[in-house]
């Protein structure tokens, strides 16, 4: 590409973004956890939507999902639907974890996980174990950003720069406003890119078929391709059982970061009018996907289907909107990193550190801020230069985990009886269990690895639990207050309620 | 306290509960296989529309239960 109007327009939305990420701040001190953390609790309903879909439509919206329509079909829509299933789980769950930082002081999941069972140690674990697959997630999104920038400068900013160059952007607006440069970059990278989604989608549409409307292109994709238009889709692979569990598992998948963003809310009214809206963002994924169905004709020897949106845009596209296609890809890698670095290193500051060292929290708020300076250095951006090919196993062994931190959730949302020890050997034998089939047996019977590990994880955390001894009733009562407002059910008993006071003293 | 669980504990709470488990049983097996057809709606195939449909009523179903709950609040006070 010889045009310099991509490059220009891709770096014109990175100093935009620097600036707004450096206003944030706004003159606050960012020297505490819960301002550098979670931005004071403050965030508004339009902030927080879009801070959340941002944060959640990743570089795989612009690359991954396109590919997917390119070499699978309809099959790719399965991420719209878990997407929208997690705004269901926002709206539940949201409110009472809001309400459990508001009361309690927890800035992180793992620090909520630690008072709930009364372990430091189990919180740093859950911390320790949710960063492998934050930290692959992050890198994966940091490779991404340097591609775009390898694309968009014809080569002349190659990747071993363009991490460093992305990364760098990040760490100084993350370290200057924290979750508040967060919550502003991504409402202008959501905005962006749903506007590049669009603006992208209907111009390919109309290149490609010579008008603004689906028809014609799925018309011909029935007529010549029909396997694109059911599962299991064109390569075989996309089963009902693991577009199920797929679902099901990433449903469940109670990532950090997304805890964090419901505690920077303002109030948990605006975490239930955020999620509400939220799944009309999703909205962004159908004209990138439909530009990797136009792919599939005109575009058919491709080598790299995640490819398929920026080959199309090259070809065919004028350069001021292949420049914003890059923009709006970066944003979505930048806006789903961010997050996950924030987070990463405000839990191993709060969850690991804090209590091995027995840090004061003013010393910890000053460590959250200036670790993500090694976190990036260290570990990031060598990663993302290596890009070592087994990153997307980590990844879904990562993801796998997540899964597995559920009896934590259970104990915390919905069982007032789950001991420390139950998640502990739940959490142990659902890992090992997503391991070896993410690894040695992938996915068995067509089933995801993460929902096995689940079929063994909950009876284990069950069993464990009744023969081990809860956490302390003054614990179980603070904490079902909040999750159960209006008492809990004695099972067995034909509908019984019970107050959490009286549930958490053994009634 | 080891058979105590939190539950809904009104008609309204179990309702909701529902009408939230039905959204997302809409959108996995055995229900996903009634709409894998390779015929298009509105010009999109079946399963795109049925994706967005389940997403609006997503969207839907929360809307009410903004609804529930801010009347309920307002007759807590």
């Amino acid at each position: 590409m010889t045009s310099p109007w991509p490059l220009l327009i891709t770096l014109t939305y990175v100093a935009i973004a620097m600036v707004i990420g450096l206003r944030a701040r706004g003159g606050r001190r960012m020297n505490s956890l819960e301002e550098w953390g979670v931005a004071g609790r403050s965030m508004g309903p339009v902030t927080l939507y879009l801070l959340i879909a941002a944060g959640s439509v990743s570089a795989y919206t612009f690359m991954g999902a396109p590919g997917w329509a390119y070499a699978k079909g309809v099959a790719v829509f399965y991420v719209a639907v878990y997407l929208a299933y997690l705004a269901l789980v926002a709206w539940y769950f949201g409110p009472k974890v809001w309400q459990f930082g508001e009361q309690f002081g927890h800035v992180t999941q793992a620090s909520a996980i630690a008072d709930r069972y009364q372990s430091p140690a189990l919180g740093a674990l859950a911390a320790l174990v949710m960063s492998i697959g934050s930290i692959a997630y992050a890198v994966l999104q940091t490779v991404g950003s340097a591609y775009i920038l390898f694309v968009m400068s014809g080569g002349m900013i190659p990747v071993w720069l363009g991490v460093p160059l992305v990364l760098g952007c990040i760490a100084i607006y993350l370290f200057v406003s924290g979750q508040r440069a967060i919550g502003r970059t991504n409402a202008f990278q959501g905005v962006l890119m749903l506007i590049v989604a669009w603006a992208v989608g209907m111009w390919a549409l109309h290149n490609a078929t010579g008008g603004l409307r689906f028809g014609p292109l799925f018309e011909r994709l029935l007529a010549e391709h029909g396997e694109f238009l059911t599962l299991p889709g064109a390569g075989g692979d996309m089963t009902f059982s693991f577009w199920t569990t797929s679902i099901i598992v990433s449903m469940f998948s109670f990532m950090p970061p997304v805890w964090t963003q419901w505690m920077s809310a303002s109030s948990a009214r605006t975490i239930r009018r955020s999620a509400t809206w939220l799944p009309t963002y999703y909205v962004v994924i159908l004209p990138m996907v439909v530009v990797g169905f136009i792919g599939i004709f005109s575009l058919p020897d491709l080598a790299r289907a995640d490819t398929v949106v920026l080959e199309y845009a090259m070809q065919h596209l004028p350069v001021v909107l292949v420049g914003l296609l890059g923009a709006g890809t970066l944003a979505a890698s930048m806006s789903s990193s961010e997050p996950f670095i924030h987070s990463v290193a405000l839990s191993w500051s709060r969850d690991v550190l804090q209590p091995l060292l027995g840090l004061s929290d003013a010393l910890t708020g000053r460590l959250a801020r200036w670790m993500i300076v090694p976190l990036m250095a260290l570990v990031i951006a060598p990663l993302a230069i290596a890009e070592p090919g087994s990153l997307v196993m980590i990844l879904l062994v990562g993801l796998g985990f997540a899964t597995q931190v559920l009896p934590a959730f259970i104990g915390m949302f919905f069982w007032p009886r789950a001991s420390r020890l139950g998640v502990m050997a739940g959490i142990v034998a659902g890992f090992l269990v997503t391991v070896a089939f993410t690894t040695l047996w992938p996915h068995p019977l067509g089933v995801h690895a993460g929902f096995w590990g689940l079929m063994l994880n909950l009876p284990v955390f069950v069993a464990v639990s009744l023969v081990t001894a809860p956490a302390d009733s003054e614990v179980v009562e603070r904490f079902f207050r909040i999750a159960a407002p209006r008492g809990l059910t004695r099972l067995g008993s034909g509908g019984k309620t019970v107050a959490a006071d009286t549930a958490a003293h053994g009634g | 306290m080891q058979r105590l669980v939190v539950l809904p504990t009104s008609r309204t709470g179990w309702a909701l509960t529902i009408a939230f488990v039905a959204v997302v049983v809409a959108g996995i097996w055995p229900v996903i296989d009634l709409v894998n057809r390779a015929v298009l709606f509105l010009g999109l195939p079946l399963l795109v529309v049925w994706s967005y449909v389940l997403i609006f009523a997503c969207f839907a179903v929360m809307l009410i239960a903004n609804r529930v709950i801010e009347w309920q609040e307002g007759e807590d006070d």
